[in-house]
């Protein structure tokens, strides 16, 4: 396996892991609005994510193929941040507004937080 | 007035997103098209800087439907 589809694997896992913890939390805590926006938030991170490693994928592999690339997606992350943040103002009494904007933000961190472990991994394997 | 200031807010976020991708993207296509065989590094380094990138216009687009 090449170390991008190991990096999209891992990232993916680690996405599923927090959206399991969330759901846990949107239905046995007392904040259930709070963990709702939360859930919301991520979910639409998480496809965020999945386009991105598709579209940089195709976009590498049609380079290499010598055929023309299409885009990369940019214009479709941004309306799904828009239709999380309608939906949230929709239906303000389920989620909370501030948890789907930090709920949005869950694949950054995941993504940076990925990044400092396997480039820490990357130089130790260097230095041996 | 809300309206104005979620177009200029999301106008210039995307103006933004905008430069920065073409920029990540030029380097990436004349990289791989020089080396194909670093197209994993590469690709790996591209997918975080329009990661980096596109984190302000999605706060900005968060930010222009909450003030309208």
């Amino acid at each position: 396996m090449q170390p991008y589809d190991q990096m999209m694997t891992r990232q993916r896992k680690w996405m599923f892991y927090l959206l399991a913890i969330l759901v846990l939390g949107a239905g046995f805590t007392d904040y259930p609005r709070i963990f709702l926006g939360l859930l919301l938030g991520a979910v639409l991170s998480f496809y965020n994510l999945w386009l991105m490693q598709r579209k940089i994928k195709q976009f590498g592999q049609a380079i290499v193929e010598k055929r023309s690339a299409r885009g990369i997606g940019t214009f479709t992350r941004l309306a799904s941040a828009a239709l999380a943040v309608l939906i949230a103002l929709r239906f303000e009494e389920y989620f909370h507004i501030i948890a789907v904007v930090l709920g949005l933000m869950t694949t950054y961190v995941v993504i940076m937080i990925d990044f400092v472990f396997f480039k820490s991994r990357y130089l130790h394997r260097e230095e041996r | 007035m809300g309206a104005l200031a979620a177009a200029i807010a999301v106008g210039l976020a995307a103006l933004g997103a905008g430069l920065g991708n073409g920029m990540i993207v030029s380097r990436t296509v004349e990289g791989i098209a020089r080396q194909p065989e670093l197209q994993g590094p590469l690709q790996t380094t591209m997918f975080i800087g329009v990661a980096l990138v596109e984190a302000i216009p999605i706060f900005a687009v968060v930010i222009a439907f909450m003030v309208m």
